[in-house]
């Protein structure tokens, strides 16, 4: 496991001690929620009892209210012998795309067999869970793993798998990722299979993302000078993006992105940006997909 | 207000040249000017007879730059930052006294200037433009342990630099109280910007030292521990070791029932297995319990808050069987004894099963529990619960579980738990439990989360109504206390606060919440929980009420306060559906911050206003047949976030619900009546609908109206003649009148005709038969308008639901009515209305 190093210390405490709680793990996606709970499940009930003592439901099974009171609550009922402080657990993942319903019926469920059976949520959003279970689990959230953490993992990868790679192509991969470990993975084994070597230029082939960076820079640019603003680097800049095929679809939604974090500039100047950014956004999907349009959006971002 | 420019004039190079200093000459000014500030400080003000205004506003000023700037120095030169500071504590030293208490302090801090009532407003313009003067101003200050301790405090306006609820936990972690609302018994006040009036005049009145924010930290910097020895501070000091002492008392008294019941349990089981000898007795080990079981409460009086609804709920329980012998006709001393069921209603997690359990187990009940794991719909609770629900069925119920004779006797109440969890899988259970209630011969007790959901209106009036409501921080504190000691975690009393907040005063999250936090660590301090309540809160969807209010309120727009414009927006994604409407129909009501003149407001309104119609257009591009959902952010920002930041403030009127859904619903209907009207005039009229309406309908309500106004029942004749020349029925008689404006609005012209010739005109023309051109044209329009409207059910909140059950009633009315006129005509004609529908949606 990597991150988030005090939420894994009380879950290998759990792992060590048992009587686990009910517990709602939430986080963004790939940073290891499901697996946690699987290592959890497995070093709490150990390879014998782990197929027999556990129930794991995710979004593909069906999910609705009758399985919550057929499927789960016969699991509930059903006696597994145990050693002293080892508990049945329900694994439900992705719960935050369970039914109102469904997670209604499940309130007095974990409570009643409480005794027997432990219940473990993975969801993206906590709020998505209605706020009797939350009230009833212990809420662990992962935080965005920090950009040294994905790249150790990812040189462990690279000199596992003997991929041959440059610096900038691994800071590529960690920026296009943000945090999202999964992602990073899977981006650098595409790139291995499409090209054979990371670099940042391979990386952005297969990411096919304008980076973000330039677009930024853009943005300051636009709004440097004093208000009047740099329209030539700006244009010059947006020429770049441009040249290198990406669409104003791409251009334009990256840009609203990081026009809502631009640091530096008050808030009412921040939604102005927005205000006109959106407003391309709208004709872009309209239709209007052209290079002026981009050229327009910048010059009027110059005049704000 | 002369000074006020004057003050202002000569505040701003003052400002500018200390900016500057600090950035280039940091060091050496800084120091002078501290030493300086520092002996101004600690000698007791002794200006408070001077001329208050323009002295007290610089005075706070200064020394909070001077700490400031002190603060400064310790990361810039060590060296010098050390005399400064040896200086400041010297002279807090001196000061700091044992003999000191907190009036001796309040004393020498200055007083805040209270804004006169009626001058407020220019006051605080002037105030805010000098803006914020230490913008991200960390709050770690190092104050005693419970200095503040038996102080009251209330903080009031917006405060430049804290938080409002930052300010509030600063208080409460150095043991004072805060309140509110001011009274005699406030101590303090902290005044902000843009205090509220009503409590500037009760400062006045009451006489309390009101001070800035600045001084409210200076006077955490200089407070002696457990609030030196004024009488208060003893007192609060003696209150805290009275509750600690009677802590220990109630865990020890715990430990002891448990043992006892331990003992009694190994003995009944140990004497099982000598009969039985089957099952080994398992030694149920309490580690391995929850905690939230551990220590569920075993006595109602363990239960936190909500004493008197438990004690309610024990009485209408305890007599349930007396009042069923006398038919439930008496009410009772609290009127309770009417009802044969009663529904519990409360946020979660604060014990209302917990309760319910209890008191029915105190009083001998066995207890039957349906909740919503269990399928409710109408069927099945018909066959099931209802076989119950008499008395002599119960006795067979129960036999065959229970061993023997005693049981015969025993009564048995039904709990139905999580009763609005009912959802489309329970068909018509809530019905059916209703219905139950009216008829039970056993105590029923329902218990739901939200009473003012629609679907829970049937049991408005069969159940006695027991509302819980959270418990306070005191109420779980000591019960919190309990628990901590006896797992011997160390936890800081006024962490509490924090806690309760982070969870919404629920009981459960907070027991759970401790007994993770515990396994990693033993003692919970502050800085702790300060971590751990941001890791807890609990991100429950905020309803579209609050969503606005936290919109329009300027707090969240502060560039102080750490909301990112994407927090804002996540607060639109709350509720996508509501929040614009709710931003929409309620940005005029607030009074905006920095606003310098009338029509400054005005231009912020305007630009509020375009933005919200821009917002529209996007929204158009989302839900039409494009679906251009990328476009929701944009959305997000024009329809909520911009209006909002434009016009937030305080807000001054009460958050109203969107007033667009009535409307719009009711426009749809006029369009309905007139698409009616349309065709059945066509024949005569040859124009389209909105032609219709603005050249035809107000001569024809003046022609369909005067005869029956001038000539009463004469008129009638007349009236019917009309009608059947433009093919209308009696119906459209009524809408048209309905589309009258101004001195023809219906509820005036039909003031005017008397009821008598209205039931004459009503009986005259269904006597005749009347040539019709198409029937029921508008029908399909109604049913296809109120079958959209089904995907807001989960959404769509109460004031909407009325709105919908009043179009629903009319819809049903014009039914009735046409039902009425179709079975009076010919049954031939039943075959035209079939065909109708059908034939009016292909043409659609």
């Amino acid at each position: 496991m990597v991150g988030n190093e005090e939420t894994v210390e009380r879950l290998k405490l759990i792992a060590q001690d048992g009587n686990m709680p009910h517990m709602i793990i939430s986080g963004l996606p790939g940073i290891g929620k499901t697996t946690s709970i699987h290592c959890l499940a497995y070093e709490l009930l150990g390879k014998t009892m782990y197929d027999q003592a556990t129930l794991e439901l995710n979004a593909s099974d069906d999910r609705g209210i009758d399985v919550v009171r057929n499927k789960i609550k016969q699991f509930a009922q059903t006696k597994i012998l145990l050693p002293p402080g080892r508990h049945k657990i329900i694994i439900l993942d992705e719960a935050d795309s369970m039914t109102p319903g469904a997670q209604q019926a499940l309130r007095r469920t974990m409570e009643i067999y409480s005794n027997t059976t432990r219940f473990a949520f993975a969801c993206n959003q906590s709020s998505k869970i209605i706020e009797p279970l939350q009230s009833r689990c212990a809420i662990l959230r992962y935080n965005k793993l920090a950009d040294d953490q994905v790249l150790s993992r990812l040189l462990e990868i690279a000199k596992a798998e003997d991929v041959k790679y440059n610096s900038q192509g691994l800071q590529a991969l960690i920026f296009t990722a943000e945090g999202d470990m999964r992602q990073a993975i899977n981006n650098m084994q595409s790139t291995v299979a499409g090209f054979g070597f990371v670099d940042d230029v391979n990386v952005f082939k297969i990411v096919d993302q304008p980076h973000p960076l330039v677009i930024k820079k853009i943005l300051n640019s636009c709004c440097s000078n004093d208000g009047k603003g740099d329209i030539d680097t700006a244009l010059r800049l947006l020429d770049d993006l441009w040249n290198k095929g990406y669409s104003a679809i791409d251009i334009v939604t990256l840009t609203f992105r990081v026009a809502k974090t631009l640091p530096g500039i008050s808030e009412l100047k921040r939604l102005d940006i927005i205000k006109e950014v959106g407003l391309v956004h709208m004709r872009v999907l309209e239709g209007v997909s052209t290079y002026l349009q981009l050229c327009g959006l910048f010059a009027k971002i110059c005049t704000i | 207000m002369p000074d006020i420019q004057d003050f202002f004039g000569a505040k701003k190079p003052a400002k500018a040249t200390a900016n500057q200093k600090k950035r280039k000459q940091q060091d050496e000014i800084i120091s002078v000017l501290s030493d300086d500030d520092v002996v101004d400080l600690t000698s007791p003000e002794p200006k408070k007879s001077e001329p208050k205004r323009r002295r007290t506003t610089e005075s706070p000023k200064k020394p909070a730059k001077s700490a400031e700037t002190s603060k400064k120095t310790v990361n810039g030169s060590p060296t010098k930052s050390k005399v400064a500071k040896q200086k400041v504590e010297e002279s807090t030293k001196n000061s700091n006294s044992a003999d000191q208490n907190a009036d001796d302090v309040l004393a020498t801090l200055p007083d805040a200037e209270l804004p006169d009532v009626t001058e407020s407003k220019p006051f605080s313009f002037a105030q805010k433009k000098d803006g914020p003067q230490s913008s991200g101003m960390s709050v770690d200050i190092d104050a005693k342990e419970n200095c503040l301790s038996g102080l009251t405090i209330v903080f009031t306006g917006v405060l430049p630099n804290l938080d409002r609820d930052q300010a509030e936990g600063l208080a409460k972690q150095y043991g004072a109280k805060v309140t509110k609302a001011i009274s005699g018994k406030t101590s303090l006040v902290v005044l902000g910007d843009e205090a509220g009036p009503s409590k500037v005049q009760k400062i006045k009145a009451n006489k309390i030292k009101a001070i800035t924010e600045e001084s409210f930290l200076e006077l955490l910097r200089r407070m002696p521990a457990e609030g030196g020895n004024s009488e208060l501070a003893l007192r609060a000091k003696e209150k805290r070791d009275e509750e600690e002492r009677k802590l220990k008392e109630a865990v020890e008294r715990e430990e002891r029932e448990e043992r006892e019941q331990a003992a009694k349990k190994a003995k009944t089981s140990s004497l099982k297995n000598e009969s039985s000898q089957n099952t080994p007795s398992q030694p149920t080990t309490s580690s391995a319990d929850l905690w939230t079981v551990k220590y569920a409460p075993k006595d109602t009086s363990q239960l936190c808050g909500n004493k008197g609804q438990i004690n309610k709920l024990q009485s209408w329980l305890a007599s349930w069987f007396d009042n069923a012998k006398s038919g439930f006709k008496n009410p009772g001393s609290d009127g309770s004894g009417v009802f044969r069921a009663c529904l519990i209603s409360g946020p979660p997690g604060i014990g209302k099963t917990s309760a319910a359990h209890l008191v029915a187990h105190n009083l001998g009940y066995d207890v039957l529990e349906k909740n919503a794991s269990d399928v409710r719909s109408k069927s099945l609770l018909n066959s099931n619960l209802k076989s119950v629900l008499s008395n002599t069925s119960v006795v067979g119920f129960f036999k065959h579980q229970h061993d023997q004779a005693s049981v015969n006797d025993r009564r048995f109440c039904i709990i139905m738990d999580e009763v609005d969890g009912m959802s489309s899988g329970d068909h018509g259970g809530a019905g059916a439990l209703s219905a139950f209630c009216r008829i039970t011969s056993m105590p029923l007790i329902l218990i739901c989360n939200d009473k003012l959901l629609p679907k829970m209106r049937t049991f408005d009036r069969v159940t006695l109504d027991l509302p819980f409501r959270r418990p306070t921080e005191n109420e779980v504190r000591s019960r919190l206390m309990t628990i901590a000691l006896r797992e011997k975690i160390k936890l800081d009393p006024t962490v509490i606060g924090q806690l309760v907040q982070a969870t919404g005063n629920d009981i459960r999250q907070m027991i759970t919440m401790l007994a993770t936090v515990s396994r990693t660590q033993k003692t919970i301090g502050h800085n702790e929980s300060k971590d751990m309540a941001k890791a807890w809160q609990k991100q429950a969807i905020l309803k579209p009420f609050e969503i606005t209010a936290r919109l329009l309120s300027g707090q969240i727009h502060n560039p102080n306060a750490n909301h990112s414009l994407n927090d804002k927006i996540d607060l639109y994604f709350n509720d996508i559906d509501f929040t614009p409407l709710m931003i929409q129909e309620n940005y005029l009501s607030t009074r905006p911050t920095n606003v310098t003149s009338t029509k400054n407001h005005l231009e912020r309104v305007a630009s509020a206003a375009d933005d919200i119609s821009e917002s529209d257009i996007i929204n158009s591009l989302i839900r039409s047949g494009q679906q251009q959902w990328s476009l929701l952010p944009f959305h997000a920002v024009m329809s909520s976030v911009k209006p909002a930041l434009s016009v937030a403030g305080q807000v001054t009127l009460r958050i109203n619900f969107a007033g667009w859904l009535g409307q719009n619903s009711k426009a749809m209907k006029y369009q309905r009546l007139l698409q009616e009207i349309q065709y059945h005039t066509r024949l005569r009229t040859s124009t389209d609908k909105m032609q219709l309406r603005l050249d035809y309908l107000a001569a024809l309500q003046h022609k369909l109206t005067t005869p029956l106004l001038k000539l009463g029942e004469e008129g009638i004749g007349e009236v019917i003649d009309v009608l059947d020349h433009y093919y209308l029925t009696k119906e459209d008689w009524d809408s048209i009148v309905d589309f009258g404006v101004g001195p023809m609005k219906a509820e005036v012209v039909l003031k005017d005709i008397s009821t008598k010739v209205k039931t004459a005109f009503t009986r005259k023309y269904n006597l005749s038969t009347h040539p019709i051109a198409i029937y029921k044209t508008g029908n399909s329009v109604a049913t296809g308008g109120r079958k959209q409207t089904v995907d807001y059910e989960d959404v769509i909140e109460d004031d909407t639901a009325k709105d919908e059950v009043e179009e629903e009633v009319e819809n049903d009315q014009i039914d009735a009515k046409k039902d009425k006129l179709i079975k009076e005509v010919k049954p031939k004609k039943k075959r035209t209305k079939a065909t109708g529908p059908a034939a009016k949606r292909k043409k659609t």
